[in-house]
């Protein structure tokens, strides 16, 4: 059984997006080592993990660039922000001296979070919701409930905070 | 189970069964075992075994250790059956993160979609009293506490915590109620749990109306009303203080507004009474003039008009900042930075209009505004980076100059020395041993493709056979291998091909896979897998079979007689994804096992005088794990023991003289030298393990090789 949708579509609660993951091809082989020596932003530490960390200030994100052209791109608090900060380090790249592209530019995940402003029963979700429900007081405090349509994961904790994710 | 099938061949078809039948036989002992110690009853092993049987058949066992499974079934089965034991107590015996733990349960009971009933802490307090040891009073004490617990179930207290630190929180109170002097240290050693957490539940208890009552009070009335979550509250203030900030920054800034605009008004008056300035100076102050109107009534329009507004200082902010001693149009630019990228599209559009407002096009400048916006969406498949809304100067900010460069180089440089040394000499290395040529390169596993039997009809015939299918190490020397047929006389036919992996082994090696994916413990394997590889009468199984290593020279010299042989038989598969060969000729089928005694008596020949013979006890199999889709790598190792012609018994011995003497031998191949390094370990953990095991074993080999 699904869950209904509420009669009254707007309950006047909106979940705030807190952070989207993107992926973007560069199309290039990039010299890790350069990158990370020429750019102020930048930390690598290839013992560790094999890929240039770099940040920016405007949108406030940080990226993961890879050798093979790769990046990944975090911390936007919005689709169009995800994009304008990944064009923003390929154009860091291109400044570098490396030929970098703009290909395949996908949203990999979003995560957002919203208050209902009153307290949730989790036992009493967790009986009548029983297929996608999961609530371990042992090893989480909140209720993982896994929504088939649309394809999402709520973390439902009882002060009636909700935290919202989900990949396209 | 992902066996492949042999056409006519039927040498697995049973050993499907065989591996299965195993794997639940193991799984039942380690459930029984691990059940005991927790004191379960017979059914509930029963129904544990049961859900183990379900997540075999489902695959769930693969890639994952077979101990984590097992407690996730156990601990299936104590929430179905509800019984007092915690997750903890399961990642207690097992030495494992309680976390982990938790991941493979969660999956088991999703796979097998049992639905654990959520976990009542009143379950708990029969157990923890018992342990806190109340005596008589036990009783009492237990009922008081789940009185207090209804309670703070009541009062919501209880969701998302752990049903532990409730427990604990309830019976101090109940132990203190009764007379109890239970420290908050002891119930914590009881329960489990940090004593912080103890304390903050008997804080969120204390802040209930309920413990107000007396005591004598509580355990008649219930009061009606219900708190909400302590979680809920607290977020609930954080909410309203947040709240009471905003409104006060609010405030401030209308205040500030008015301050401001009492600011402008006095500097107009102060541009009125200046003397009138030419030129540009004067379009400066007619610009200003306008400016200050529009300002004045942007300022009145609500929000939406905020960037007009901010584009239309900007643009007065270009005129002001041409002149020298705009000393209030220093003032007006401070006032408006946020300027930025939007007010640069914004004037290329709007060129120099003196404001947007005082023309009525503002909705046709808003389209214009969200229109660049868009276009990076359109970008086309050709992946070419669109620049449009990244301001150049911001992204130079980010790249080091030279000097800065250099720093910065020299900084990392020292930082990661270590890591660039290990580069080069990886990097060295390589190239040597491309010089040298047997450089490999470490591919991604491939399936080996299979091999046919080699049919021969004399030992040398196989050998050659061999040694032309396969690529053969340059290092060994062949022509003594030619001559072992001579030496050999009647005993079986061997092989002496060091390094290479033979049907037989991995033959050998497939045997082994049922016992060994079970992770019994190695004395059992060394038992079981006593496999002297002597090999029998057929030239085929000959062609499977064994090397024999010329001993003479190299072996020390109580090592006796050049008859006497190293038997060692079918190595080590290096190359673990060799799916291997089913390979057809094989010799028992039905006996999983056959001692060494008896293979050897059956041929009739010992491998060499009685003195002392070296020879292969059997294999102890390394296991190691491999993700589901793999085949378990399987590496045999050699369990050598020396028989002592002159004690009654026999010692199993790593002793350095043989394995040096081995190692000469096989210098030459230098794969088998790994062979023998791990040796001495595996002897050691086989000696730990199982001595008792292992020594009978020897025992009885050697009184049997003794013929007295």
């Amino acid at each position: 059984m699904t869950p209904m949708t509420p009669l009254s579509e707007c309950s006047g609660i909106v979940p705030q997006i807190q952070n989207i993951v993107s992926t973007v091809n560069l199309a290039c082989r990039l010299d890790l080592k350069k990158i990370a020596l020429h750019a102020k932003n930048a930390e690598y530490n290839p013992k560790r993990f094999a890929a240039v960390i770099m940040r920016i200030r405007e949108p406030r994100t940080t990226a993961l660039i890879f050798s093979s052209g790769k990046m990944v791109c975090t911390g936007a608090k919005s689709e169009e922000q995800s994009r304008l900060a990944a064009r923003k380090y390929a154009r860091v790249v291109q400044k570098l001296g490396f030929p970098a592209r703009f290909l395949d530019f996908k949203i990999q995940n979003m995560v957002g979070s919203c208050d209902v402003r009153f307290s949730i029963r989790l036992e009493g979700l967790v009986l009548t919701h029983q297929q996608f429900s999961s609530y371990e007081p042992e090893l989480f405090p909140g209720l993982i409930y896994r929504m088939v349509k649309p394809r999402i994961v709520l973390l439902i904790f009882v002060s009636g905070k909700v935290v919202l994710t989900g990949k396209f | 189970a992902g066996k492949t099938p042999t056409l006519g061949g039927g040498f697995h078809v049973n050993l499907g069964k065989e591996s299965r039948a195993q794997t639940l036989q193991n799984g039942r002992r380690h459930i029984h075992h691990l059940g005991s110690q927790l004191q379960l009853n017979q059914h509930c092993l029963d129904t544990a075994f049961n859900f183990f049987k379900m997540a075999v058949s489902k695959h769930l066992t693969r890639g994952r250790k077979m101990a984590h499974v097992i407690a996730a079934c156990l601990y299936l089965v104590c929430r179905t059956e509800g019984t007092p034991h915690m997750l903890l107590d399961l990642s207690d015996l097992l030495q494992v993160n309680v976390y982990v733990l938790g991941k493979t349960f969660l999956l088991l009971a999703r796979e097998l979609c049992i639905n654990a009933p959520a976990i009542d802490p009143c379950l708990y307090i029969p157990r923890f009293a018992h342990l806190l040891e109340f005596g008589e009073k036990n009783h009492e004490v237990s009922m008081t506490a789940l009185r207090l617990l209804q309670r703070m179930k009541r009062d919501w207290m209880h969701t998302g915590r752990r049903p532990s630190g409730l427990c604990g929180a309830a019976l101090l109170v109940a132990a203190r109620m009764h007379d109890f002097r239970r420290t908050v240290k002891e119930v914590i050693s009881v329960v489990k749990v940090c004593e912080s957490t103890l304390r903050k539940r008997l804080t969120e208890f204390e802040d209930t109306p309920t413990s107000q009552l007396t005591i004598d009070e509580f355990m008649k009335i219930d009061l009606e009303e219900e708190c909400d979550p302590p979680s809920y509250t607290a977020g609930q203030r954080k909410l309203r203080m947040k709240q009471l900030e905003q409104v006060l920054s609010k405030k401030l800034e209308e205040v500030e507004g008015e301050i401001s605009s009492y600011q402008d008004a006095i500097e107009i008056e102060l541009e009125n009474s200046r003397p009138k300035a030419k030129g540009a100076l004067a379009n400066l102050s007619k610009d200003g003039s306008v400016e200050d109107t529009a300002s004045s009534l942007l300022g009145e329009e609500d929000v939406e008009d905020e960037e007009l507004e901010a584009a239309a200082s900007h643009m007065n902010q270009d005129f002001y900042r041409e002149l020298l001693g705009g000393g209030s149009g220093s003032a007006e630019a401070a006032e408006n930075p946020e300027g930025g990228g939007r007010a640069l599209a914004l004037e290329s559009l709007l060129g120099p209009l003196p404001t947007a407002a005082s023309l009525g096009i503002s909705d046709s400048i808003r389209e214009c505004i969200s229109a660049p916006g868009r276009d990076p969406e359109d970008t086309s498949g050709d992946g070419e980076l669109d620049l449009s809304g990244i301001d150049d100067l911001e992204i130079d900010r980010y790249i080091l100059n030279e000097s800065e460069a250099r720093v910065k180089a020299e900084l990392w440089m020292r930082e990661n020395a270590e890591y660039l040394q290990e580069q080069r000499e990886k990097e060295a290395r390589i190239a040597k041993e491309k010089e040298l040529g047997i450089y490999k390169e470490h591919k991604p596993k491939k399936s080996c493709k299979r091999r046919e039997p080699i049919q021969a009809s004399t030992a040398g015939e196989a050998i050659e056979k061999m040694l032309e299918q396969k690529k053969i190490s340059s290092k060994i020397n062949y022509s003594v291998l030619r001559d072992l047929n001579s030496k050999g006389g009647g005993s079986p036919q061997r092989e002496g091909t060091r390094p290479a992996e033979r049907a037989s082994s991995r033959r050998l090696s497939r045997r082994r896979t049922p016992a060994s994916r079970n992770g019994a413990d190695p004395g059992a394997c060394v038992g079981k897998r006593l496999r002297p590889l002597v090999s029998t009468q057929t030239a085929k199984k000959a062609a499977m079979g064994e090397a024999v290593l010329p001993s003479p020279p190299a072996l020390g010299a109580e090592l006796v007689r050049p008859a006497a042989v190293l038997v060692e038989s079918g190595p080590v598969s290096y190359h673990p994804e060799e799916d291997a060969d089913e390979e057809e000729a094989d010799e028992e089928d039905g006996e999983p096992c056959v001692s060494a005694l008896q293979m050897l008596g059956g041929n009739g020949t010992l491998l060499g005088p009685p003195q002392s013979s070296v020879f292969c006890l059997g294999w102890y199999t390394v296991h190691s794990h491999v993700p589901p889709a793999h085949r378990p790598m399987q590496q045999q190792l050699p369990v050598w023991a020396q028989a002592h012609p002159h004690t009654h018994c026999t010692h199993v011995s790593s002793s350095t003289s043989i394995r040096s003497a081995v190692c000469r031998v096989h210098s030459q191949a230098h794969r088998p030298c790994r062979l023998f390094c791990p040796l001495a370990t595996v002897l050691g953990a086989l000696l730990g393990l199982e001595a008792s095991g292992v020594g009978s074993l020897v025992i009885s080999l050697g009184l049997g090789l003794l013929p007295g």
